[in-house]
């Protein structure tokens, strides 16, 4: 599976090279303000071509907090959940996204869950209600979460147009990440984003 | 001094309980009056604050509900499977899971919303038509509505609504359950709080009409009645105070409780409290009574006590020691009070009885004293007709001769000491029971011999004079001391106290003025002294205007038979009794002194006519009779000198007469008169002499020129061999001293002669002649003469 990704990113670099640019895209919410921990992602076709799962993605239980609270995967990858804390958890997930529930274990459950389909899963835990993390599932291999500046850089992206979406956790429940075209050409640019609707 | 005790006695008893009931009674009415106001008061503040609790307790009872609704609805939202059935759109387990959790609680409105709060689904069964109209409100208050839940109207009836989140784990839809609240809820509250409820929903435009109520019957109807905010409720027996609770209000309508509390529930504790008040009052009342009738009565009897002690005293009984002088309180103060007044008036009455009854300076009872015991006596035997001779009691009156001459001339202390020394020897007598000695003022003793009569009191009284005898030694000086006493005897001579002790006073003043040193008392006597007062005024009448008569009665010279001289006389020629004898008046006069106006009245007469006596020979002299008083007047000389000088008489034509006794009543002075009147040339001469106890010595030391034999001597001298050779030494002894002899009372021939045998100088007497009027003398002088001196030896 290494080999796969070395591979990958062997390709990558070696393949687009000549046409690969770097796109700075900065998140801001209604007031203008910076907007970090927002998701970033470019979706086209071709970027769909590219999409590949990966390996090793994990949605840790540390403290009863997710571990990360937003995690993002491609379409296809399986993703562990090593329980590190001493109780169980039941972590469950109702969304259309992914529908599972991994009941009461402790360790890391012997079945990943696989995320086959791009989309937003809101993940809890029955047993801690305050539990609450975020799967987000695209079919790019560009993406990126914004910074403490609300800056997100997506690098390697071959020039093309592409919709650039950018999702956050505080936007209404079940909405789709907000989307808006954006052509990339061969060179760095840059992009602005502004997210309406985020709940407090 | 009657009190009337025993009315005061039960009207002041009675005065007090009925001031101190009437003061309870006032106290109790205050109380009665505060006690209910201030019941009113707070029964009003109970109920106000009854109702004030009702009201949080009543939503504090909605705010329980809704919260086991909430936690109802939250179990549901809680709840996985639900969670699951929502996510998988399962509508038919989702209306059913609201139906069973919402049947759970009592909710019977259950519905999800989403989370713009639009309808999802209700609960199996129930219609949504009823909470539609409702979602608009939920959502505006949405998520920020607290506890309590929201109270809405569903088909006029008000339901409790609670608003659940469904979390997932964000918040993907609201759980609502809604909760009517109706009789069951209100019936809890009555249980809690002895309240009434009536619930009242109203919907806009509409009256408002009762959902539900723990009223019943005509409680009901009168509410009913009543306007949409009643403060009270009557109904029959009582009164509901109200308290309207606003639950809630919405575009819906309102709805609102009405808490009614009984009036007559919150007052009854505080009318037991009244009714025990009334019980204490009465019981007060009672005891109060009882307590004060016996304060009173601790107060009043040793008041009345003291009444009859102080009318007690009031009847001079001071021997009666007061009750109550123990006790510890105001009344044993004025027990002990009255008490030592009691002891006080007892012994200011002793010594007021002393003051009354004893004489100071003497120490003898007085003259009241003696009185009361001649009273006590007489009294005693008044009704004992025996002859007893204890019955017998004779009282002595004695009175000092010449005191107060003693008392003029050696000073008033003096005069005390000797009345003291005179109280000294009466007492010194072996008195017998009943027996006194009393003072009865200034020189004036008095005795009481009980037992005794006239004989045994004349006995008595001769040794008292006898113990006079001796002669009362004093600041160096030898006094002699008389008395004159009378005696009075009981039954014999009055049986009544006043008048035996004036016939006793009688009977001393004619020993006085018969200088007989005691007299018993006789009948005679008290003509005499009944006469006295009128005698003195009648006889100063009688100098005024020429009653009196001067008589002479001639002495002839013995050897020639010649007249040479006359004894000057008064005589009183009263208008209606006649001529008075010189007995029933000259000791009168002596006694009271008018004896000095009588005097001057003879000598004044006897100077006038002096020159007009003419007895055929020369150098006629008169006599005229002085008396004590005359002798101590220190006027006496110059008065005499002055009627000399007026009629132009010389004082040799004068004898003055002066008694033995008059001499010696003071001595001293009478010698000092005597030798001024000797010196003026009168001649002098001894009254009366043998009668007295002066000594020759003594009247030789006098400048006297005559010696006048007492007449009762010469009378006697021819029957009383004594009698003879006591004229006759007289005679001798005289002549021996240089003086003239003049016998008087010559009543016969044989005297005559005997005394011109014995060389008596001159003779007095009835046989030469009595008294005869002055301005006859002359003639009958000049007839004597003739007659004798042509026939020398013929007799009268």
């Amino acid at each position: 599976m290494k080999t796969t990704l070395s591979c990958l990113l062997c390709w990558a670099a070696v393949s687009l090279p000549a046409y690969a640019g770097t796109i700075r895209v900065h998140v801001q919410d209604e007031h203008g303000k910076p907007l970090p921990d927002a998701i970033v992602f470019l979706e086209s076709r071709e970027a769909k071509l590219l999409s590949k799962p990966i390996q090793g993605a994990e949605m840790a239980q540390v403290n009863r907090q997710f571990a990360p609270r937003v995690l993002v995967v491609p379409t296809g990858t399986s993703v562990t959940f090593p329980n590190r804390d001493t109780v169980r958890h039941h972590v469950y997930s109702f969304s259309n996204t992914k529908k599972f529930e991994l009941k009461l274990f402790a360790g890391t459950p012997a079945n990943p869950v696989v995320f086959d389909r791009a989309g937003i899963a809101v993940l809890g835990c029955n047993i801690h209600d305050n539990m609450a993390a975020w799967v987000v599932v695209v079919d790019t291999p560009f993406y990126a979460p914004s910074d403490a500046l609300g800056f997100a850089n997506l690098t390697d992206v071959p020039a093309g147009n592409y919709r650039l979406r950018v999702w956050h956790s505080r936007l209404a429940v079940g909405a789709p990440a907000i989307e808006q075209p954006l052509t990339v050409p061969p060179a760095t640019t840059s992009a602005s984003v502004r997210l309406t609707g985020l709940t407090p | 001094m009657s009190l009337r005790w025993p009315q005061n006695h039960w009207g002041l008893t009675s005065r007090m309980v009925a001031l101190s009931l009437l003061l309870l009674l006032l106290v109790q009415a205050a109380v009665f009056s505060v006690v209910r106001i201030s019941i009113e008061e707070s029964a009003q503040r109970q109920l106000e604050q009854e109702l004030q609790v009702g009201e949080r307790v009543w939503r504090r009872l909605l705010d329980q509900n809704a919260q086991k609704l909430s936690q109802g609805a939250a179990l549901l939202a809680a709840d996985y499977g639900f969670k699951d059935a929502v996510s998988s759109q399962d509508e038919d387990t989702i209306r059913s899971a609201l139906e069973n959790n919402g049947r759970r609680i009592g909710a019977t409105l259950t519905a999800l919303l989403d989370t713009s709060m639009a309808l999802r689904a209700v609960g199996e069964g129930q219609d949504a038509t009823k909470i539609l109209p409702l979602l608009g409100k939920l959502a505006a208050t949405g998520t920020q509505q607290g506890q309590g839940g929201q109270i809405a109207l569903v088909g006029g009836i008000p339901y409790q609504f609670v608003l659940v989140p469904l979390k997932a784990p964000v918040v993907v839809g609201w759980v609502l359950m809604g909760f009517p609240i109706n009789q069951k809820l209100l019936d809890d509250m009555r249980a809690l709080s002895d309240m009434h409820l009536a619930l009242i929903s109203q919907t806009p435009g509409e009256s408002g009409s009762v959902v539900a109520t723990t009223l019943s019957g005509g409680a009901l109807k009168s509410l009913n009645a009543l306007n949409d905010n009643p403060r009270e409720l009557p109904v029959p027996g009582d009164v509901l105070i109200a308290r309207n609770v606003k639950l809630d209000a919405g575009a819906f309508g309102t709805v609102r409780t009405l808490l009614l509390r009984s009036m007559n529930e919150v007052v009854a504790p505080f009318r037991l409290a009244q009714v025990a008040l009334a019980w204490i009052t009465a019981l007060g009342v009672v005891m109060f009574a009882v307590g004060s009738i016996f304060a009173a009565r601790r107060v009043t009897t040793p008041l009345q006590s003291l009444v009859s002690a102080a009318e007690m005293m009031g009847r001079g009984r001071y021997d009666m020691p007061m009750e109550f002088t123990d006790r510890k309180d105001e009344i044993g103060g004025l027990a002990m009070a009255f008490d030592a007044m009691r002891i006080n008036i007892g012994a200011q009455q002793d010594q007021i009885r002393q003051l009354a009854y004893w004489d100071r300076l003497t120490g003898l009872p007085n003259r009241a004293q003696f009185r009361e015991a001649v009273q006590a006596h007489i009294l005693k035997f008044a009704q004992d007709g025996r002859g007893n001779n204890d019955k017998n009691m004779a009282i002595i009156m004695l009175d000092m001769d010449r005191f107060k001459h003693v008392n003029d001339v050696l000073g008033y202390s003096f005069g005390d000491q000797l009345l003291i020394a005179v109280a000294k020897r009466l007492t010194e007598r072996e008195m017998r029971v009943g027996d006194m000695v009393a003072r009865l003022g200034g020189d004036e003793f008095a005795v009481i011999l009980s037992g005794s009569d006239a004989e045994t009191a004349v006995a008595v009284a001769q040794r008292i004079a006898k113990s006079f005898e001796a002669p009362l030694a004093l600041e160096d000086q030898n006094v002699d001391m008389s008395a004159s006493m009378g005696i009075a005897c009981f039954p014999q001579h009055s049986q009544d106290v006043d008048t035996l002790l004036s016939r006793a006073e009688v009977a001393m003043y004619a020993a006085k003025a018969r200088t007989t040193l005691m007299q018993v008392y006789d009948p005679s006597l008290d003509s005499a002294s009944t006469q006295t007062l009128s005698m003195l005024s009648e006889l100063r009448q009688a100098v005024a205007q020429g009653e009196l008569r001067l008589f002479l009665q001639p002495k002839i010279a013995l050897a020639s038979n010649v007249v040479v001289a006359a004894e000057a006389l008064v005589r009183w020629q009263h208008p209606e009794r006649g001529l008075v004898p010189p007995l029933d008046f000259i000791p009168f006069a002596e006694q009271t002194g008018f004896v000095r106006e009588l005097t001057n009245w003879v000598f004044r007469e006897t100077a006038r006519l002096f020159k007009s006596l003419d007895s055929g020979a020369p150098n006629l002299r008169v006599a005229i009779n002085l008396s004590t008083r005359d002798l101590l007047d220190v006027d006496f000389p110059a008065r005499l000198d002055h009627m000399l000088a007026e009629y132009d008489v010389p004082a040799e034509g004068f004898c003055l007469e002066i008694t033995e006794s008059a001499i010696m009543d003071d001595p001293q002075r009478a010698q000092n008169t005597l030798q001024i009147l000797s010196d003026r040339g009168f001649k002098l001469s001894i009254d009366d002499f043998g009668t007295g106890y002066s000594s020759l010595a003594y009247l030789k030391s006098l400048p006297v020129d005559e010696l006048k034999i007492d007449k009762s001597f010469v009378m006697k001298m021819e029957s009383d061999e004594d009698d003879a050779k006591i004229v006759r030494s007289t005679i001798d002894l005289a002549h021996n001293l240089g003086l003239t002899v003049v016998a008087e009372g010559v009543e016969n021939a044989l005297i005559w002669d005997k005394l011109k045998a014995l060389d008596c100088d001159e003779a007095q007497g009835y046989f030469m002649s009595r008294p005869i009027p002055a301005h006859e003398f002359s003639a009958w002088a000049r007839a004597w003469n003739e007659r004798h001196h042509t026939q020398p030896s013929a007799k009268a």
